[in-house]
C-alpha cells in the first residue's frame, strides 16, 4: 500500500514524457481504480446487517469436530470438597472487582472432549440440558469472552449426571482447566449427584473450592451461603404441553405419582389411602402397557390407567417422596400442575431456598409423620391451599420450567451475594406477577410522627409578581413552625429584587435561580430544603391565616407520607364520553388537592424530579399547566394512599380563573385540565387517586368552646 | 490533450487515495476490536447436531432412582424433622416450661423467667409442655446446673443463653435446640437452632427505648459513615472518608474525627460493623439508631435470621471490597436507603427493644415451626406491626389483618357489625338499634346481653339480622372475638350510646381509609401529671385526644382476637375490676399495634336544633371526669406494656363540606353531606 503512494506521488513528474497509446492504458487504470472505489464503497456501507447478524458471530460447528484432550493416568486430582467453605473464605471476590452494572462476569470453558490414556472417553462430551445451560449463560449478560475479566468460570465438562461420568477421571479434567487454582470462582452444575449403593447427596467429583450447583443437597453436605440448591430439570418441561389449570377444588385430595417408591413407604400410603378412600390415590408403574406407549407417561392405580402428568391436575396435593436421592424431578411436574407439593424427605434442601419461601408453596413433612400427612393438610384453610396453588405454578413458571430458567435464578442467587447491596428483594423472587401488580409498597412505611420541632421549609414559586410575592413572605413568616424561605426565581430576564428590598423575617430566606422557566422548578429536591416537610406555596396565595397554615403542617406531621393541602379537587369518570373528568364543583368528595398550597414530604419532590414516569414531566413542563395534577397522581400511585384535605376552604383567591373572562376561560381551562387527566392515567397504566369524602378540621373547629382556648381559632372559611 | 492526461491522471490519483483510505479503515478496524462483535467466533457455538445430543438423564432413569429404605439419623446432626416430637404439640399448641432456677437468680435471668412467664406458652407443669426451656448459667457463681430431670437426651428442650456461658456445658447437647447469641456460622444449624442477638447487660424487661430514628429520610449533611470501633464506641466518618476507614492501618488520612466517648449511638446514614467477635454488639446499637448496619463478612448468624429478611435492613458484604462497598453507599438510591432505615426501626421495636420481645420472638419461632403451613408467613414477620402482634391463628390470609391491605392490594370488607353491649339494662336500645339498622353499611347487629335479668323477647323488626348473646358480666367480655362478628369492622355501641345514622355512616366510610385504627366520637385525652409523678387522662374537651371510647367506636375485629388472647391476663383483670380500664386498655392495645393515634370524627353536630342528650351520664357511655381510682388504671397499664403507646392527635375528621355556608345554601348537598 505504501509502494503504491509513492509511486502516485512521483506520477505527475512523468506525465510529460508519456505518448498518446498510453492513454488507454490510463484510462483503464482510472476505470480499475473507480470500480474499485464502488466497490470498496459498497462494501463499507452494504455489509454490515451481514457482519452483525447472528450467524457470523457465532461458530456452527459440530460436536465431533471438538479437539481431543489426553489425560494422562497420574494427572493430578483435586482435593474434596471443604465442607468449611463460605464466600468470604474460598471465594475469590477480587476477581469480580469494580462493576457499575454490579453484574458479575461469567466465562464458560470451550468444549473439549477428554479421554483417559487408553483413549476411552471419560464421560459423553456434552448432554443436551448442559448444552442449552451452556447457551443461556452466553447469551445473558454475565457472560464474558475474555478469561482475563471473568469471575466466575463454567467448565464446559458435563457434571449433570454422576451416572454418566467416571468419578476420578473427570475430577483430573477438571483439575487441568487453565484458570482451576484448586477451583476456586469454578461453579459446577450437578442434578443427579451420588451412585449406589449409598447416593451421597452432593456430586462425588473431587472438586476442591468449587462452587456446586447442585441438586439434591442434604443439611449435610450443603454449604449454607457459598452452594446453591437447583431443581432436578425435567424433561417433561418441554416435552407436555400442559396449560394452566386455575386454583380451586379438585377431584383427589392427595396423590402419589413416583413410581420407584421404598415398600416401606408405599405401605405408609396404601395405608393412607385404606383410611381415607376416594381422597387419596396412589398411582404405580403400569404393567401390561401395550408396545410404544413410553411407560414415563402413564401410570396406574390397580387396572385404571392415568396419564401423566396430567393425572397432577386432578389433586390438591401432590407427594414428593425421598428415592434414592432426595432431589427429585417429579416436583418440577407437580408444581407446573399447580399441585401442592408435599415435601417427605427429611434434611432435604428444596430447591433455590436461599431465596425462594418454600412455605408458601408446599408442605413439608417429616417422614417420621408420614402416617398423619393427611391430618396435617386437612387443617389448612381452603384460602391458603390456594394461594399456595398458584404460588407453585408459579414457581415453576420463573425457575423451574426450563434449564435457561434454572441457569439464570443460580447466576442471580451467587450475583446477589457479591453485590448485596443491588440483590433482588424476597418480593422480586417470591410474589407471583399478580400480586406485584396490585401491591403497593409505601415509601414512607414506618409509622412515624416526625417532631414538631423540625418545622418546615416553604418554596414560592415566582416569576416576575414582586409585590404579590413580598405579601405571601410576610404572611407565610408568621407561621410558628416555618424554619426556612425559598424563593425560586423563575425569570431568567429579570434579576431578583436586591437584598435590600426583601421583607425581613426571622427565618433564613434563600432565592434559588432557575436556568429555564418550567413549572418542575417547584418540585424540584434543591439541597437548600433541611426539613422533610415541604409547603409548596404560590407567590399571590395571600389568603391563608397563621393558623390555617401551622395546622396543615400538624396535619402533615400526622399523615407525613399524604399530599395535605386546602382546596380538594375531584376526578370523575364520565360514562357518556367514557373518560376522566377533572370536577372542581364543591363536592362531598375529594382526590387531589391543589399545590397551589400544599404541604408534602421532600421525598416526592425528589420522585417527581427523577422518578415521574413516562414523559409525564417534559409534557408538564411543554404545556405550562397540570404540575399539581401529576403531583397528586405520583403520591397516590407510590403510596396508594389518598389526599388529605384540610379546613373547608375551597379556592384560592382566583388562581384557576386569573383571566377577565372567567366564564369561558374556566371552561378551557376545566377541558386542559380533564385532558391531564386522562393523560397520567394513561401513562401511569391505573387509576392511582383515591376519593374520600372527609377533610381535616382542629379537634374543636365550629364547636360550642370559648374561641380563646382553642389552638387554631382562625382557620379561615372559603 | 496533455491537459486531458493530467486532469486524468490527477483523477486517477485521487481517486486510488480514496480507495486507499477506504480500504484502510476496514482493516484498521480490524486491528483494533473496538466492540467484541467484530472480533473472531465468540459465545457458545451453535452445534449442527445439538439435535442429536443425548438427554442428561437416560429414560426413566429420573423415575426410578433406586428406592431406599427411610434414614437413619445420623449421628450428632438434629433437624427440626427428626430431632423435635411434635406430638407433643397437638392440641394446645407449644407449652412451655421452664426449668427453676438453682441457686442465686441473676438479673438477666430474672428478666428471662418474667418474660416466659408473661408469655401465652407458659406452663407450669413440665409433663404437659411440650417445649422444655433450660435456661444456660450466665453468672460465673452460679452453679453449673446438672442434667435436669425430663432431660430424655435433650429431645424437645431448648438451651437458651443470653450471654456466652462462663461456665462449661457438663452434658451432651444430644438432640437439643441451642438458642444463643450470635452464634458462629459453622456451628449454626438452619431451622433447627435460634439466633439470638446479643444483648447488653442492661437490657429492658419490658416496653424498651423507641427508635432514634425522628424523620423518614436522612437529615441533609450527616455523615455517611459511622464505624464501629471497641468499647461500644462509634467513630463518625465525614462524608469524604478516606479509602480504608474501617482498616487500622488508615489511621493516618482518616477525615474529620469525632468520637463519641462511651457507648452513644451512631449518627450516620451507614454503620460499618466488622464480622468479627465483640462487634455484634454494635449491631443492635446501629439498628435502634436507625443507622443502616452494612455488616462486613460476618461470621455469625444474624439474630432471628430464620424468619426476618435482614436484606430488608441491613446490608451483608464482603470485608474485601472496601472500595466497592463504599461507592455502593455512597450511590446508593434514596428510595432504597429509606427503606432500609425504616425497616431497621421498625425491626428494633417488633422484636429487639426489650428482653420480653426477644424471648416472645424466640418462642413465636419454635411456634411457627410447630404450625408448620399455618404459621406466619413472611410478610407477616417482616411489615409492621410485626409477628407478635399478628397472631396467625386468626387467618391464614394477610388480607383479613388491617395491616396488610397496601401490599395485597386489598381492600376491608364494605361493611360492619353492630356490636351493642347492654350492661344494666331492663330495656332493649330501641332508638340506637334504629339508628343502626338504618345504615347501608350495616350488615348485622349482636347485642351481647350482659345483665343479670334475662333478655327481652320484644326486640324491634330491623333490615338487618339482630342477633342477642348471652355475656358473661364481665367488661372484659365485649372484647371478646364471637364467631358471629361477620364482617371486618366493628362498630362497638353501649346501649346508652347516641347515634344518628348518617353519624354512623360517615365514621364508617372514615373507618375503611384507616382500618387499622379506631374511628370514635368521643375522646379523652392523657398526659402527664408532674404533681402526681404519674399519668392521667381527663375526658374534657382539649386542643387533643389520644383515645376513643368504645362506647361508640369503628374498629376491626382483630383487635378483639388480639384483645383477648394477646394482652397479659394480668391486664384484662386489672379491666374487669374497674370498668373504666377498660377503654383505655383497648385504646393502649391499639395504639400499641398502630403506633398511631385514634381518629375522631365529628358527633352531634347534625342535629343542631336539639343537640342529643349526651350519653347518659354515670353510665358506661359518656363518663365525666374519671375516678381518682380509674386514673391509676392508666399508670398500671402504662406499667404493664413497659411505656405508655398512646399518641395525641389533634384533627378531626369532617365530612368534606362539614359546616359550610355551602351547604346551608344547597340543603340537597347538607343532605349529602350527612
Amino acid at each position: 500500500m505504501c509502494a503504491s503512494v509513492k509511486y502516485n506521488i512521483r506520477g505527475p513528474a512523468l506525465i510529460p514524457r508519456m505518448k498518446t497509446k498510453h492513454r488507454i492504458y490510463y484510462i483503464t487504470l482510472f476505470s480499475i481504480v473507480l470500480l474499485g472505489l464502488i466497490a470498496t464503497g459498497m462494501f463499507q456501507f452494504w455489509p454490515h446487517s451481514i457482519e452483525s447478524s447472528s450467524d457470523w458471530s457465532v461458530q456452527k460447528r459440530s460436536i465431533r469436530d471438538v479437539p481431543v484432550v489426553r489425560l494422562p493416568a497420574d494427572s493430578p486430582v483435586p482435593e474434596r470438597g471443604d465442607l468449611s467453605c463460605r464466600m468470604h473464605t474460598c471465594f475469590d471476590v477480587y476477581r469480580c472487582g469494580f462493576n457499575p452494572k454490579n453484574k458479575i462476569k461469567v466465562y464458560i470453558y470451550s468444549l473439549k472432549k477428554y479421554v483417559d490414556d487408553a483413549g476411552v472417553p471419560v464421560s459423553s462430551t456434552i448432554s443436551q440440558e448442559y448444552n442449552e445451560l451452556l447457551t443461556a449463560v452466553a447469551d445473558s449478560d454475565y457472560y464474558t469472552e475474555d478469561i482475563a475479566r471473568a469471575c466466575l468460570f463454567i467448565p464446559s465438562i458435563d457434571l449433570l449426571n454422576q451416572n454418566a461420568l467416571r468419578v476420578k477421571e473427570t475430577a483430573q479434567a477438571l483439575a487441568q482447566l487453565s484458570r482451576w487454582d484448586r477451583g476456586t470462582n469454578h461453579l459446577l452444575f450437578n442434578m443427579l449427584p451420588g451412585g449406589p449403593p449409598d447416593y451421597n447427596t452432593a456430586l462425588d467429583v473431587p472438586r476442591d473450592r468449587a462452587l456446586l450447583a447442585g441438586g439434591g443437597f442434604s443439611t449435610w453436605t450443603y454449604r449454607q451461603g457459598y452452594d446453591v440448591s437447583i431443581p432436578v430439570y425435567s424433561p417433561l418441561s418441554a416435552e407436555v404441553d400442559l396449560p394452566e389449570k386455575g386454583p380451586g377444588p379438585r377431584r383427589y385430595f392427595l396423590l402419589s405419582s413416583q413410581m420407584a417408591l421404598h415398600p416401606e413407604y408405599r405401605e405408609e400410603l396404601a395405608a393412607l389411602q385404606a383410611r381415607h378412600g376416594e381422597a387419596v390415590l396412589v398411582l404405580d408403574k403400569c404393567t401390561n402397557l401395550s408396545e410404544g406407549i413410553p411407560a414415563a407417561r402413564k401410570r396406574c392405580h390397580k387396572h385404571q390407567v392415568f396419564d401423566y402428568p396430567q393425572v397432577l391436575q386432578e389433586a390438591t396435593f401432590c407427594v414428593v417422596l425421598r428415592g434414592a436421592r432426595l432431589g427429585q424431578a417429579v416436583l418440577s411436574d407437580v408444581l407446573r400442575a399447580g399441585c401442592i407439593p408435599v415435601i417427605i424427605a427429611d434434611s432435604y434442601i428444596l430447591p433455590f431456598s436461599e431465596v425462594l419461601d418454600w412455605k408458601r408453596a408446599s408442605v413439608a413433612v417429616p417422614e417420621e409423620k408420614m402416617s398423619d400427612v393427611h391430618g396435617i393438610l386437612q387443617s389448612i384453610p381452603q384460602r391458603q391451599i390456594e394461594e399456595m396453588q398458584r404460588q407453585a405454578r408459579w414457581f415453576w413458571e420463573a425457575y423451574f420450567q426450563s434449564i435457561k430458567a434454572i441457569a439464570l435464578a443460580t447466576l442471580q442467587i451467587i450475583n446477589d451475594r457479591i453485590y448485596p447491596y443491588a440483590a433482588i428483594s424476597y418480593e422480586d423472587w417470591n410474589d407471583p406477577p399478580s400480586v406485584k401488580w396490585g401491591s403497593v409498597s409505601n415509601p414512607l412505611f414506618l409509622p412515624l410522627i416526625p417532631p414538631q420541632s423540625q418545622g418546615f421549609t416553604a418554596i414560592v414559586l415566582t416569576y416576575d409578581r414582586v409585590e404579590s410575592l413580598f405579601r405571601v413572605i410576610t404572611e407565610v413568616s408568621k407561621v410558628p413552625s416555618l424554619s426556612k424561605l425559598l424563593v425560586v426565581w423563575n425569570n431568567q430576564n429579570k434579576n431578583p429584587p436586591e437584598d435590600s428590598l426583601w421583607p425581613k423575617i426571622r427565618v433564613p430566606l434563600k432565592v434559588v435561580r432557575t436556568a429555564e422557566n418550567k413549572l418542575s422548578n417547584r418540585f424540584f429536591p434543591y439541597d437548600e430544603i433541611e426539613t422533610e416537610a415541604v409547603l409548596a406555596i404560590d407567590d399571590d396565595i395571600i389568603m391563608l391565616t397563621s393558623d390555617e397554615l401551622q395546622f396543615g403542617y400538624e396535619v402533615w406531621r400526622e399523615f407525613p407520607d399524604r399530599l395535605v393541602g386546602y382546596p380538594g379537587r375531584l376526578h370523575l369518570w364520565d360514562h357518556e364520553m367514557s373518560k376522566w373528568k377533572y370536577e372542581s364543583e364543591w363536592t362531598n368528595e375529594v382526590s387531589m388537592v391543589l399545590t397551589g398550597a400544599a404541604f408534602y414530604h421532600k421525598y416526592f419532590n425528589y420522585l417527581y424530579t427523577y422518578k415521574m414516569p413516562g414523559d409525564i414531566k417534559n409534557w408538564v413542563d411543554a404545556h405550562m399547566n397540570c404540575e399539581d395534577i401529576a403531583m397528586n397522581f405520583l403520591v397516590a400511585n407510590v403510596t396508594g394512599k389518598a389526599v388529605i384535605k384540610v379546613t373547608p376552604r375551597k379556592k384560592f383567591k382566583c388562581p384557576e380563573c386569573t383571566a377577565i373572562d372567567g366564564l369561558s376561560l374556566d371552561q378551557t381551562h376545566m377541558v386542559e385540565r380533564s385532558e391531564c387527566i386522562n393523560k397520567f392515567a394513561s401513562v401511569f397504566g391505573t387509576m392511582p387517586l383515591k376519593v374520600v369524602e372527609h377533610r381535616a378540621d382542629p379537634v374543636l373547629y365550629k364547636d360550642d368552646f370559648p374561641e380563646k382556648l382553642k389552638s387554631f381559632p382562625n382557620i379561615g372559611s372559603l | 490533450m496533455q491537459s486531458w492526461r493530467r486532469k486524468s491522471l490527477w483523477l486517477a490519483l485521487l481517486a486510488s487515495w480514496l480507495l486507499v483510505l477506504l480500504g484502510l479503515f476496514p482493516l484498521l478496524r480490524l486491528a483494533v476490536p473496538t466492540s467484541p462483535r467484530a472480533g473472531a467466533p465468540q459465545g457458545w457455538p451453535r452445534w449442527l447436531d445439538a439435535e442429536l445430543l443425548q438427554s442428561f438423564a437416560k429414560p426413566g432413569e429420573l423415575l426410578e432412582d433406586g428406592p431406599r429404605p427411610p434414614q437413619a439419623l445420623r449421628g450428632g446432626s438434629c433437624n427440626w424433622g427428626a430431632c423435635f416430637d411434635t406430638s407433643k404439640c397437638r392440641g394446645g399448641g407449644l407449652k412451655v416450661f421452664v426449668y427453676p432456677a438453682a441457686g442465686p437468680v441473676s438479673e438477666t435471668r430474672r428478666k428471662i423467667l418474667a418474660s416466659v412467664e408473661g408469655s401465652r406458652y407458659h406452663t407450669l407443669s413440665a409433663a404437659e409442655a411440650c417445649l422444655l426451656l433450660l435456661l444456660s448459667p450466665d453468672t460465673s457463681t452460679g452453679e453449673c446446673d446438672p442434667v435436669p430431670p425430663q432431660w430424655d437426651g435433650g429431645r424437645n428442650h431448648l438451651v437458651l443463653s443470653l450471654h456466652p456461658a462462663p461456665c462449661p456445658r457438663t452434658f451432651q447437647l444430644g438432640q437439643a435446640m441451642v438458642a444463643e447469641a450470635s452464634p458462629t456460622v459453622d456451628t449454626f444449624r438452619p431451622g433447627f437452632d435460634v439466633a439470638l442477638p446479643l444483648l447488653p447487660e442492661a437490657h429492658p424487661l419490658r416496653g424498651g427505648v423507641p427508635g432514634q430514628l425522628r424523620q423518614h429520610s436522612p437529615r441533609p449533611g450527616v455523615a455517611l459513615l459511622a464505624l464501629a470501633e471497641d468499647g461500644g464506641r462509634w467513630h463518625v466518618a465525614g462524608t469524604d472518608f478516606s479509602a480504608c476507614p474501617w482498616d487500622g492501618r488508615c489511621e493516618q488520612d482518616r477525615g474529620p474525627k469525632q468520637t463519641h466517648p462511651g457507648a452513644t449511638l451512631p449518627n450516620a446514614t451507614f454503620c460499618l460493623i466488622p464480622g468479627r467477635g465483640p462487634d455484634v454488639l454494635h449491631f443492635l446499637q446501629a439498628l435502634q439508631a436507625g443507622c443502616i448496619p452494612v455488616l462486613l463478612s460476618p461470621r455469625w448468624e444474624l439474630p432471628f435470621s430464620e424468619v426476618i429478611d435482614w436484606t430488608k435492613a441491613a446490608i451483608v458484604a464482603d470485608e474485601r471490597l472496601p472500595l466497592q462497598v463504599l461507592t455502593a453507599l455512597q450511590e446508593m438510591p434514596l428510595t432504597r436507603v429509606l427503606a432500609l432505615r425504616q425497616q431497621t426501626q421498625f425491626l428494633w421495636d417488633a422484636y429487639f427493644s426489650s428482653v420480653e420481645k426477644v424471648i416472645h420472638t424466640t418462642l413465636e419461632i419454635i411456634q411457627d415451626r410447630i404450625f408448620g403451613p399455618s404459621a406466619h408467613p413472611s410478610l407477616l414477620w417482616n411489615s409492621p406491626p410485626g409477628a407478635i402482634l399478628a397472631l396467625p391463628t386468626f387467618s391464614p390470609s394477610p388480607s383479613d389483618f388491617p395491616f396488610y391491605h397496601l401490599q395485597q392490594g386489598s381492600r376491608p370488607l364494605g361493611r360492619f357489625s353492630a356490636l351493642i353491649w347492654a350492661g344494666a339494662l331492663g330495656q332493649p336500645p330501641l332508638k340506637l338499634i334504629q339508628a343502626v339498622a338504618g345504615s347501608e353499611h350495616c350488615a348485622q347487629i349482636l347485642v351481647l346481653w350482659s345483665s343479670e335479668k334475662p333478655p327481652p323477647t320484644g326486640w324491634p323488626k330491623t333490615a338487618v339480622p339482630l342477633t342477642v348473646i348471652d355475656g358473661h358480666r364481665k367488661v372484659s367480655d365485649r372484647f371478646f372475638p364471637y364467631s358471629a362478628i361477620s364482617t371486618d369492622a366493628i362498630l362497638s355501641l353501649d346501649a346508652h350510646s347516641s347515634l344518628s345514622t348518617s353519624e354512623v355512616d360517615f365514621a364508617f366510610v372514615v373507618w375503611q381509609s384507616f382500618p387499622e385504627r379506631m374511628v370514635g366520637f368521643l375522646t379523652w385525652s392523657h398526659f402527664w401529671d408532674e404533681a402526681r409523678g404519674g399519668w392521667g387522662y381527663t375526658a374534657k374537651r382539649t386542643n387533643e385526644f389520644s383515645m376513643v371510647l368504645t362506647s361508640a367506636a369503628f374498629y376491626h375485629r382483630y383487635y378483639h382476637t388480639l384483645f383477648t388472647h394477646a394482652l397479659p391476663k394480668a391486664l384484662r383483670t386489672l379491666a374487669d375490676e374497674a370498668p373504666t380500664c377498660v377503654d383505655v386498655l383497648m385504646n393502649f392495645l391499639v395504639a400499641s399495634v398502630t403506633k398511631l393515634p385514634p381518629i375522631k370524627v365529628p358527633y352531634g353536630m347534625w342535629h343542631q336544633e336539639a343537640r342529643p342528650p349526651p350519653l347518659e351520664p354515670g353510665g358506661p357511655g359518656l363518663r365525666q371526669e374519671p375516678q381518682p381510682a380509674a386514673q391509676n388504671c392508666i399508670n398500671q397499664m402504662a406499667a404493664g406494656f413497659g411505656h405508655m403507646p398512646l399518641v395525641s392527635s389533634r384533627l378531626r375528621l369532617d365530612p368534606v363540606l362539614f359546616k359550610d355556608p355551602v351547604s346551608v345554601l344547597h340543603p340537597r348537598l347538607l343532605h349529602e353531606a350527612a
